[in-house]
């Protein structure tokens, strides 16, 4: 990958960015891979050329746009082509600067995915503690972090590692309250915004600070396709990869990661980390010898002993590896109708070469009614795992209750029953019998 | 629990309805006595109830026929397996209820079509049209069918 | 089984047999006209289902037909109320299905191979002639006269109030149920008047015939046992009653219990307690009958009745106690609604909503039974003069039929057969007195009174001029003139108000050719065509059978309303703003949403007329969050124009039944022709669903519901977005600011 230049693109080597190149375009990756065998394709923001649809379907897979230079984007990257995009499962990694001001209409297309930009949409952030004495002892407009490491204890981490990042004049921004969207780098609490062009003594409307800011932040949307907002296009740039650095008051210079950085957020953003992938999903009732008929019925009986399995694989840089769940979290299933009536944790049962296959057993509930099983697995930074399959659960059949001497409190009755039948024949034995002897009677009387 | 009472209430209130209307025409038998001529035993004005229940057993036991005598006995059996049914369903409760239900009813439903039955036969005026014979075809009909339901019931 | 009267003409071997031909000519007439009036609509339609119960009854008989009777007892139908499904195979009187499965299954055996949507249209008409028939027996147990039989079989035949339930193509449960009422009182009078156990096992075995058919049987449960009592206390026991109703009884309840969707309600449901109280009071009396023999007295039967009394008041007393401390169920809500019409209004709208149990209109009793309804009382006197038992029946079932029929517009049905008895009574005897009047030695001839209906009040005047031919042909014209009149306004309405089916609809040009109006189908199919198998559709709960047959698609809520929480649910969706309604939507599943909407034609029968029980159901189940009165204006009017209220025009229902509707006209000129109004200028903005079908005159809507938005967006902002609307900077919040966290 690598954005289109006016003059040589550094096309198909790293992840490099160098400062000619910072007008930010279009990527068509066919084959798979940036660097890594992407097939490449730049061009100018205002090319007329450009479309990101072609006839009607996305022409390419993945989007990376970088600042522009000219103040604004071509007709082709509207924010509703750019929705458009992503509704069609297109990946787009979005780099800001905080050298200019953001296009209204980058703005407007983050305010779309729930994240905002400073009212102004030129200011960077400072920080006084973690900022880079090399190149910005003056401005402390180089951010100096740590790499991130897991965000919650639950979640996997895709980001991590060891060394320094520098983020140079970076545009914050904040997240919304949507479940979509994830940060990857929050600025340390020390830090602030500030817009270089205005003075500062206007802070009497703070708009964020501290790790309010985010600085890159991913977006994952309801179809798993990935958007990621890079605050700092600058720390792409190969100036910044082997760059030296040194934080203040510390006397070791030390090189930066933003190039190990930058794979990872690149194979992230564009898919080739944290995508899930269900394999098999079989059902059936819990008994010993399972046969293609009996797999996946439509119909159960309520109180089935029941079986669910389902085959999670995780894709990784290349290949498929068995999905594990991380340590503080589980794969549920749920058997609901309206509501889940159970709620059971899938447990790994066997494993293959490229998948795992989770199971659980239970009782169908005692309830009938059209249910479905329901495996629901969203996580941050993992593609979303939504699987709905509905059974059928049916009462007890006529033939299927306990038939009435198998219930020994029913004896009584049936005995009674069966007294009253036999009395009955008796009587009508003994009637018959005696019909002559009461016509004699009758006459003698 | 009604349905299941009203038989048994039914035989209690025809046993204490035996004794009410006994007792309380007691002044009329001496007033018309003759009408009880085949008696062994004409009751007096103020006899007490012990003795009117004793002149009626021997009374019927004088009047009834003997085909009439195995009506009724088949009756009193029929009311002895329903009330063992309802006494066992009060006592250990009523779980297979449709077992129950068959049981009991079995022996209603055959005593109400023996009571009939008895109507039909035993007295000569009966206003039915069909003859004795007719009427026992009837009946074993009717109980052959009420044996259906009711096995089909108990399942 | 008419021979029992004896007729005057009666001369011999020879006369009683040419007239038994005749008689079984006459009947078997009656019984084709019956049939062929009934077709109607076979003729100018074609062979289709009607209404909207039939199509679930036909649907079920499919079933039965494809496989078999057990997997039919045990059927759980997934495919309607989506997603509860429904045991169907345990909540329907399987009677219908059973009936017309059996028919196939016969004539399949004498290879006919007969379509089953064939014998399901034309079940009710051919059962029709049968009630003729069972009218015929019924009457002639009734009445000494034979012509009262065949007149009563020829009324029963055309009159409307019976017709409109049983066209060809009312595949109902009524079409085989009031053959089996009729034919049960009569073996019920039968079994009464000869005391048999036969004909009682036989009423009963009918009987439970007709609890497998129609959940009306509870009118014969109660109507017999109060029969019976009312003999009780006219003094009237004798071991005919005995037999013939503890036979009943036993027999038939326990037949009734067989039925999986009656199961334990004969002794546990109030409804069936006064059959159960009479069967015990009467084992009392004929004990004490019994104890009569030994123990004579005068005043025996004095102090029967007050023991009688006595047993009674206990037995209701217990009665009361368990319903009240809830061992027997309560009364049925539709019970309560028979005896106070403003009942069911508050306590179950659902109950109220149905046009069926609404309160009858008076001219409804002229419309369905013409001359007959001043007859019947006629008849109803006559049987007063000649007291016995089975005319203490006929009087029995008069009264309470005519109060039920009066309460609820679908009793009428039950009424219409006592009705026929009565006036073909009434009638008979009029006619037996003026034509048979000179040559009978009868005592008590009758005057010259002009018009039939002033036959009765002559009883008491002297004979002048009864028998002279001119007071003969006068009375004879003019009941024929009053018969001619009767059939042809049942032809009349038969053909005109009953024989269209709601399916169709047919409208008249301008020039006087009829127009088919088939959006209904043309909507179901394209449903059936377009949309996934298992695609759940949600209408108000009318339309639930149709889509189920028709459209062959899973529905939310149908016509047998069992749950009345689920059809809330659906109600409220309906009436809610897109907000409320889309989760709900999302909740159960639902992909398409029905609406049907007669603005553009007239069609008055549509959804928004509907709307307000919709409301009410959801407001019953809601009423914190559903309020009538906001679909109120402040003066207290339902309007769907500039006026109405935010509520409605915020409503979903509101909002597709106008959706787009005012692209259909100049700007501003949009007119709804069903409420006569225009509408506003600006249309509604629909954002959670979008149109997916609008038949050709726009009488059904089908909407698509959308997923959720893919970047999490709510669908107002999303749709405002694709517009091309700016979205407004969320800078200025109020409150304190939200920190997130992790």
């Amino acid at each position: 990958m690598a954005p289109k230049g006016s003059s040589t693109p550094c096309s198909g080597v790293t992840l490099k960015v160098r400062p000619c190149v910072a007008i930010g375009d279009a990527i068509r990756a066919h084959t798979g891979y940036l660097a890594r065998g992407y097939d490449l394709v730049f061009e100018s923001p205002k090319s007329d050329k450009l479309s990101l649809f072609d006839l009607g379907e996305k022409a390419y897979d993945h989007l990376l746009i970088l600042p522009p230079r000219s103040k604004g984007f071509g007709p082709a990257l509207s924010p509703k082509n750019i929705v458009n995009f992503i509704n069609q499962d297109g990946n787009v990694l979005l780099a800001l600067s905080g050298k200019s001001t953001t296009p209204s209409a980058i703005s407007s297309l983050l305010l779309e995915l729930d994240l905002h930009l400073a009212t102004d949409r030129s200011s960077v952030v400072l920080d006084h503690f973690n900022y880079d004495t090399l190149s910005a002892s003056e401005k402390h407009d180089v951010l100096l972090l740590q790499r991130p490491g897991q965000l919650r204890p639950d979640t996997k981490d895709f980001f991590g590692g060891e060394g320094v990042l520098a983020l140079p004049r970076t545009a914050p921004h904040t997240l919304g309250d949507t479940a979509l969207l994830t940060p990857i780098l929050r600025a340390p609490v020390t830090a602030y915004s500030y817009n270089p062009k205005e003075d500062l003594s206007a802070d009497d409307d703070v708009w964020a600070t501290g790790s309010q800011l985010a600085l890159v932040s991913a977006m994952q949307s309801r179809s798993s396709s990935r958007f990621t907002l890079l605050g700092s296009a600058e720390s792409l740039q190969d100036q910044w990869f082997s760059a030296t650095v040194k934080v203040p008051g510390s006397e070791q210079e030390t090189g930066t990661a933003n190039q190990e950085f930058a794979k990872q957020l690149t194979a992230w953003t564009f898919k080739e980390t944290g995508v899930l992938k269900v394999g098999k999903i079989e059902h059936h009732l819990a008994q010993a010898d399972i046969t293609a008929e009996d797999l996946n019925p439509a119909i159960y009986r309520i109180k089935n002993e029941t079986v669910f399995s389902i085959e999670i694989s995780e894709y990784s840089n290349d290949k498929f590896v068995p999905f594990e769940v991380p340590a503080n979290d589980a794969l549920q299933l749920e058997f609901s109708m309206l509501s889940p009536f159970q709620r059971l944790k899938l447990e790994p049962s066997s494993r293959t070469e490229n998948s795992t296959i989770y199971t659980t057993q239970f009782t169908v509930p005692d309830q009938h009614g059209i249910f479905s099983f329901r495996v629901n697995y969203k996580r941050p930074f993992l593609t979303n795992i939504e699987e709905k399959h509905e059974v059928t659960v049916r009462h007890f059949a006529h033939d299927e209750y306990p038939r009435s001497w198998k219930i020994s409190g029913g004896w009584v009755w049936i005995a009674g029953l069966w007294s009253v039948i036999g009395g009955f024949l008796a009587f009508v034995f003994v009637w018959l019998y005696s019909e002559p002897t009461s016509a004699k009677t009758k006459k003698t009387q | 629990m009604a349905p299941k009472r009203t038989p048994a209430a039914a035989s209690s209130a025809a046993a204490s309805g035996s004794s009410g209307p006994v007792s309380a025409p007691s002044p009329q038998t001496t007033a018309a006595p003759s009408s009880l001529s085949s008696g062994p035993k004409t009751l007096t004005t103020n006899s007490s109830i012990f003795d009117i229940a004793h002149t009626v057993w021997q009374q019927y036991l004088a009047t009834t026929p003997q085909r009439t005598l195995l009506l009724d006995a088949f009756m009193a059996f029929l009311v002895l397996v329903g009330g063992v049914q309802f006494v066992y369903c009060v006592l250990a409760g009523n779980y297979p209820f449709n077992a129950f239900l068959s049981g009991f009813s079995a022996a209603v439903g055959q005593f109400v079509l023996t009571a009939s039955l008895r109507m039909q036969t035993s007295s000569p005026s009966s206003s039915t049209t069909s003859g004795e014979e007719g009427a026992f075809a009837d009946y074993v009909f009717g109980s052959l069918i009420l044996h259906f339901f009711c096995i089909n019931f108990i399942n | 089984m008419a021979e029992s009267p004896t007729d005057v003409l009666l001369k011999g071997d020879s006369g009683r047999n040419t007239r038994g031909l005749l008689r079984f000519i006459i009947l078997a007439t009656i019984a084709a006209a019956a049939v062929s009036s009934r077709l109607f609509s076979v003729i100018r339609f074609e062979s289709i289902i009607h209404e909207f119960d039939p199509w679930f009854n036909f649907r079920a008989t499919k079933y039965l037909v494809q496989n078999g009777f057990y997997s039919f007892w045990d059927w759980f139908d997934d495919r309607t109320w989506h997603p509860l499904g429904r045991v169907t195979g345990g909540t329907l009187y399987p009677g219908l299905m059973v009936t017309s499965g059996v028919i196939y299954h016969v004539l399949r055996f004498l290879t006919f191979p007969v379509d089953i949507r064939n014998i399901c249209v034309l079940l009710a008409p051919g059962f029709s002639g049968l009630t003729a028939l069972a009218m015929y027996f019924l009457t002639c147990e009734v009445s000494p006269s034979p012509s009262a039989g065949l007149l009563a079989a020829a009324f029963m035949g055309i009159v409307p109030g019976y017709i409109s339930r049983s066209v060809a193509g009312s595949y109902d449960n009524e079409a085989i149920a009031i053959f089996l009422l009729v034919f049960t009182f009569f073996l019920w009078i039968k079994a009464i008047k000869n005391g048999s156990i036969m004909w009682g096992a036989l009423a009963a075995l009918f009987y439970g015939y007709m609890v497998s058919a129609w959940g009306g049987y509870v009118f014969i449960t109660n109507l017999i046992p109060l029969h019976v009592f009312v003999l009780l206390c006219m003094g009237r026991y004798s071991s005919r009653v005995y037999i013939s109703y503890t036979t009943w009884y036993a027999l038939g309840t326990l037949a009734s219990m067989q039925i999986p969707f009656v199961g334990f309600l004969p002794i546990r449901n109030s409804d069936h307690m006064s059959a159960l109280g009479v069967f015990g009071l009467l084992q009392l009396v004929a004990f004490a009958d019994f104890v009569r023999g030994f123990v004579p007295g005068k005043h025996f039967q004095r102090l029967l009745t007050t023991m009688v009394i006595l047993v009674f008041g206990i037995a209701f007393l217990g009665l009361v106690l368990l319903s009240v401390s809830g061992v027997i169920a309560p009364w049925s809500g539709r019970f309560y609604s028979l005896w106070d019409t403003g009942y069911a209004k508050i306590h179950i709208p659902i109950i109220a909503s149905v046009s069926e149990h609404q309160p009858t209109a008076w001219p409804a009793f002229f419309f369905d039974l013409n001359f007959l309804i001043w007859l019947f009382p006629a008849g109803v006197y006559m049987c007063f003069r000649d007291l016995k038992d089975e005319h203490v029946f006929v009087i029995i079932y008069s009264v309470l039929a005519s109060y039920f029929a009066g309460v609820m517009v679908r009793l009428m049905l039950t009424l219409t057969p006592i009705v026929c008895v009565a006036s073909a009574l009434a009638l008979s005897s009029i006619l037996d007195t003026y034509v048979f009047a000179s040559n009978g030695p009868n005592p008590r001839s009758k005057a010259n009174d002009d018009t039939p209906s002033e036959g009765l009040r002559s009883a008491r005047k002297p004979e002048v001029g009864i028998t002279s031919y001119l007071s003969k042909a006068f009375m004879l014209t003019s009941v024929v003139i009053y018969l001619i009149l009767f059939v042809a306004h049942c032809t009349w309405v038969t053909s005109n108000a009953y024989s269209s089916p709601s399916v169709v609809l047919a409208s008249r040009m301008p020039d006087g050719s009829q127009h088919i109006i088939d959006d209904y189908r043309e909507a179901y199919y394209w449903l059936r065509q377009n949309t996934e198998h298992n695609a759940k559709i949600m209408s108000w709960w009318d339309y639930g059978y149709q889509i189920g047959g028709m459209a062959d698609r899973p529905t939310l809520v149908d016509n047998n309303t069992w749950n009345n929480t689920h059809i809330a649910t659906v109600g409220k969706a309906m009436s809610s703003r897109e907000e409320v309604s889309y989760p709900i939507l999302r909740q159960h599943d639902v992909d398409y949403v029905l609406v049907v909407f007669g603005g553009l034609l007239g069609y008055s029968g549509d959804d928004i007329n509907k709307f307000l029980w919709m409301v009410r159901i959801a407001e019953g189940i809601w009423p914190d969050e559903v309020s009538e009165r906001d679909y109120f204006t402040a003066r207290g009017e339902y309007r769907v124009d500039d006026g109405a209220t935010p509520t409605m025009r915020n409503s979903l229902m509101y909002k597709m039944s106008y959706y787009n509707y005012n692209s259909l006209f100049q700007p501003g000129q949009a007119v709804d022709r069903v409420r006569g109004t225009k509408l506003p200028m600006e249309g509604p903005q629909l954002s959670t669903l979008e149109e997916a079908f609008t038949s050709e005159n726009w009488i059904i809507r089908i909407y698509k519901v959308k997923d959720l938005d893919n970047l999490g967006r709510d669908h107002g902002n999303a749709m405002a977005f694709d517009k091309g609307h700016k979205r407004k900077r969320a800078t200025k919040r109020k409150g304190p600011r939200v920190l997130r966290t992790e």
